[in-house]
């Protein structure tokens, strides 16, 4: 791959003609607090009429945040997981349901669901949105749970910025971003290279709990000013990653080290050419081409075991979305586009075989302010699909003004998640590992009848029938809260949500083999809820210190579950007698891998001449199930829980005249470890960081 | 309202207490039920690994008599001595292909102290191995959940073997443990640990003497 020879070309041509100053200084403080996807729109964040929350660049960067994952841990309601690599669970609903968009265009490839959040820098981040609650409405598939936004520094401004970070476990982290504009045309650029030998959290393993990897991140922008209400811009996003893998296989009895090489690479091109034709109607056209290549390799020596996995999923789409203004009080979205989607991967039948998927979609959304005080959003999209069945997604929002200082907004919306294509065309048999096959839902029928006719199967059970059409799951989502800011100082925001999820895909057995091996498949068996309710405060002491805080309470659970309990079909297992009872609907704890309760306490400080800065952030989360023991299959005992935990996060640092900036930190001051059930949280993380500003640097020099 | 509700219940338990003390004089006294417990009962322990890599015991099962509560030497598996046997996770009965005896049983779902009486309409499996036994075998099928992550056999909550005996009574069991001592390795211990003090069972039963399907 040429580009990011390409990118790194281009910011050394910057650094020659970074001459005049940047006028927008990180440390801006008070801008006018404007969002842009709740509605798809720029709105003012107070206007929003669902949960919005907003974390700028400042706060990403005096946290000492690398990757995603790290800024998004300290956000209310949020919490990472660590399975198929770092996920985002959000008001108790799995990764799988949170659409991760950057420049508001989707990222692929996930890994049993999950979109490894760690492939994503911070280096260039301008600001992250979070949106809780269905957002299909807007987005389509995927917006269960919520969306996450990152919008990328594409600022046309001249300057040039340089970061280097070193810390624990060989930890070094490089950045350059720059950007410049001659006349129309404005270009931008931005190069991060993170490196880690990895650490073990067990002494004796040869296996490291993470492994020695390396990973580039490389962007691009062009823009180009038509005239003042004609634009194009061309953004180009490349990732590359590169995973060391050691592991012992047992062999013959005997364990036998191993070499395996994992490398992910990820491209994203998004040209998006806008017009304003007047005051009340403005189109934007975008399209986007994405291709994602994964590949894993395991190589045992002098053996023939082993694997070499491929995964390669490209997605193309174009869109259009018009705005008109029908008056100030008035507004209406509207848009549509067509996706095409391919998947090649040698566990889905061959490398060779492609498989696809078109969708075409529409959505609206009607804006209107009735009364000053009050707003109104209604929304609705509608997806068809070549794979399976069209969804339709409405969504209604509302806004009440109680006064200047109270505010109190009510959302309901559908949500949902098509079928991805693991789902629908996973081919794969396991042979080490008890002989069982895994079958996409329309691959499933062929697969068991073409075992039965080489008398292959034992048995086929009933539910093989109900193997056809997969559903998308889908969710109906409410949220009710309020918002009282008593002064500038001191805000407050509080939303009560509830999540029903229907249709949830899950594996089941469909038959067995005369080796007695399962074959599974996905169907449409699972019914859950989510609900809780979020509380968060910040209180601006002086022009020195901020203190925040934020509170999750959640409760969730299995509605299959919950009728057996009521049914009297639930049972538990004492761990001393072993002597088995039925389950009480209070000893269910819901599902695995929520905490009930999950709390963050922040404190900022800037000195008044925003010289010197300092954080502290803590963390903490309440035991959650991790699981079953007593064979009942759901959480109930206390030795089923992980501990609950806190982590405490440091930072501080000075900036320097010609634009140097030197910081250092410690994440996880308190050295928590759990290797069982936090393989990703290494105990404390020391660094040492410095930026240099290239365009500060000339401005004091002419001084 | 209510006092003529609360006189009535006093009057049916009065009469039901009345009725049930003369019941009991007529009666010839039996000696009640009583559960029995058997601790760390060696079904086939692990003695070596195969090639594979897989655990493998010596093969032989352990059999029991529910009736005498003792185990049964393995020279009279060919009798009417023994009820079931043990080995792994396998438990046969004394029925089919498995022993000449006209026994069998099936998985019971519920609580053991629920199981007053066997239902009418139960039907009694026999064995017929290696495709099929009465106490179905394999994870989360019949009495016991294997689980992979944490490499540990659990006996599921509110399973209860019934038993129809070698000399056809009726018995009710329910496996409590399947490691050493009765207790279940932790899910962070070697597995050399769960594979060493794995296949010791621990259950209890109620055997009823005199024929009839209630306990």
């Amino acid at each position: 791959m040429r580009l990011p020879l390409l990118n790194i070309l281009l910011l050394i041509s910057f650094a020659v003609n970074a001459q005049q100053a940047s006028t927008d200084s990180l440390f801006n403080r008070n801008l006018e607090e404007v969002v842009v996807t709740a509605t798809r729109s720029e709105r003012k964040l107070s206007n929003v009429a669902v949960p919005v929350t907003l974390i700028q660049q400042k706060t990403i960067r005096q946290s000492g945040s690398l990757r995603l994952p790290d800024i998004l841990a300290e956000q209310t309601g949020l919490f990472i997981t660590q399975s198929f690599g770092k996920g985002v669970q959000m008001q108790g609903l799995s990764p799988d349901y949170t659409l991760i968009l950057v420049d508001g265009e989707p990222l692929i490839g996930r890994t049993g669901g999950v979109l490894d959040l760690s492939r994503i820098t911070v280096g260039n981040i301008r600001k992250i949105e979070i949106v809780k609650g269905p957002s299909s409405s807007l987005y389509g598939s995927e917006a269960l749970a919520g969306v996450i936004n990152i919008i990328t520094d594409r600022s046309n401004a001249r300057k040039l910025q340089a970061d280097l970070r070193y810390g624990r476990f060989n930890t070094l982290d490089a950045s350059l971003n720059g950007s410049t504009r001659m006349g129309k045309l404005s270009l931008g650029a931005f190069v991060n290279s993170n490196s880690s030998e990895g650490y073990s959290l067990r002494p004796n393993a040869v296996q490291k709990t993470v492994e020695p990897f390396w990973r580039l991140t490389t962007q691009v922008n062009i823009g180009y000013d038509f005239s003042e209400r004609t634009h194009f811009n061309l953004t180009t996003r490349y990732n590359y990653e590169d995973i060391q893998n050691s592991i012992t296989v047992q062999n013959l009895g005997t364990q036998v080290l191993s070499k395996g090489k994992e490398n992910n690479r990820d491209l994203n091109i998004t040209p998006t050419f806008s017009h304003r034709f007047n005051n009340q109607i403005k189109t934007t056209f975008r399209g986007y081409i994405t291709q994602y290549n994964s590949k894993q390799s395991l190589e045992v020596k002098d053996q023939l075991i082993g694997y070499n996995d491929q995964f390669k999923q490209e997605f193309y789409r174009i869109e259009n979305q018009t705005d008109i203004a029908f008056s100030d009080d008035h507004n209406l979205n509207a848009g549509g586009g067509y996706i095409r989607e391919f998947v090649q991967s040698n566990r889905y039948d061959s490398l060779q075989t492609k498989r696809s998927n078109q969708v075409g979609y529409f959505f609206l959304q009607d804006e209107w302010r009735p009364l000053k005080n009050l707003s109104l959003i209604g929304g609705l999209r509608f997806d068809a699909n070549s794979a399976y069945a069209s969804v339709w997604s409405p969504k209604l929002a509302v806004q009440y003004r109680v006064t200047e200082k109270l505010r109190i907004n009510a959302s309901v919306g559908r949500g949902f998640k098509a079928p991805d294509f693991r789902q629908l065309y996973l081919n794969f048999t396991n042979i080490a590992a008890g002989s069982y096959s895994v079958f996409g839902s329309l691959v499933a029928k062929d697969e068991v009848l073409r075992l039965q006719a080489a008398g292959q199967i034992d048995n086929i059970l009933p539910v093989f029938e109900k193997l056809t059409d997969l559903n998308p799951e889908t969710s109906t989502g409410l949220n009710i809260g309020a918002q009282y800011d008593p002064s500038k100082k001191i805000k407050t925001r509080i939303n009560f949500f509830r999540n029903d999820i229907s249709n949830l895909i899950l594996t089941d057995v469909i038959a067995y083999k005369t080796n007695g091996g399962q074959i599974f498949s996905y169907l449409n068996i699972s019914r859950a809820f989510t609900q809780g309710l979020e509380a968060e405060a910040s209180w601006q002491f002086n022009t020195s210190f901020n203190l925040s805080g934020g509170y999750q309470f959640l409760m969730t659970a299995d509605k299959d579950i919950l009728d057996a309990i009521a049914a009297g079909e639930m049972y538990k297992r004492d761990e001393q007698s072993g002597i088995s009872s039925l389950l009480t609907r209070q000893e269910y704890a819901g599902l695995p891998g929520r905490s009930k309760h999950m709390i963050n306490l922040k404190l900022f400080y800037e000195n008044p001449s925003q010289q010197w800065f300092a954080t502290a952030r803590a963390i903490y989360r309440s035991r959650w199930g991790t699981s079953d023991i007593d064979g009942n299959g759901v959480i109930n005992r206390d030795d089923e829980f992980a501990d609950g935990y806190m982590q405490l996060n440091v930072s501080g640092g000075r900036n320097f005249a010609r634009g140097i900036r030197i910081m250092a930190g410690v994440d996880n001051l308190l050295n928590y470890t759990d290797p069982e059930n936090m393989p990703g949280m290494p105990g404390y993380n020391w660094y040492v960081s410095m930026s240099f500003d290239f365009g500060k640097f000339k401005q004091t020099r002419k001084q | 309202m209510k006092t003529v509700k609360f006189f009535s219940i006093v009057f049916m338990v009065l009469t039901v207490g009345i009725f049930s003390c003369s019941k009991d004089k007529t009666t010839t006294p039996t000696a009640p039920l009583v559960t029995k417990t058997v601790s760390d009962l060696v079904a086939d322990t692990i003695i070596g690994f195969a090639a594979s890599g897989q655990p493998f015991g010596a093969g032989k099962y352990t059999f029991f008599s529910l009736e005498n509560n003792a185990i049964v030497p393995s020279s009279d598996s060919a009798t009417n001595k023994w009820d079931i046997a043990f080995r792994g996770t396998s438990i046969i009965t004394n029925s089919g292909n498995s022993g000449p005896a006209q026994g069998g049983g099936f998985v019971f779902t519920g609580l053991f102290d629920d199981l007053k009486t066997i239902p009418a309409d139960s039907a009694f499996k026999t064995d017929n191995a290696p495709a099929s036994y009465a106490i179905t075998s394999g994870s989360n099928k019949g009495w016991y959940i294997y689980n992979a992550p944490v490499n540990l056999i659990t006996p599921i909550p509110g399973r209860v073997l019934v038993i129809r005996t070698a000399t056809g009574k009726y018995a009710k069991v329910e496996i409590l443990n399947y490691y050493k001592g009765g207790v279940t390795p932790a899910a962070t211990a070697t597995d050399e640990e769960k594979l060493k003090k794995q296949r010791y069972f621990t259950f209890r039963f109620l055997f009823q003497p005199d024929g009839t399907k209630v306990f």
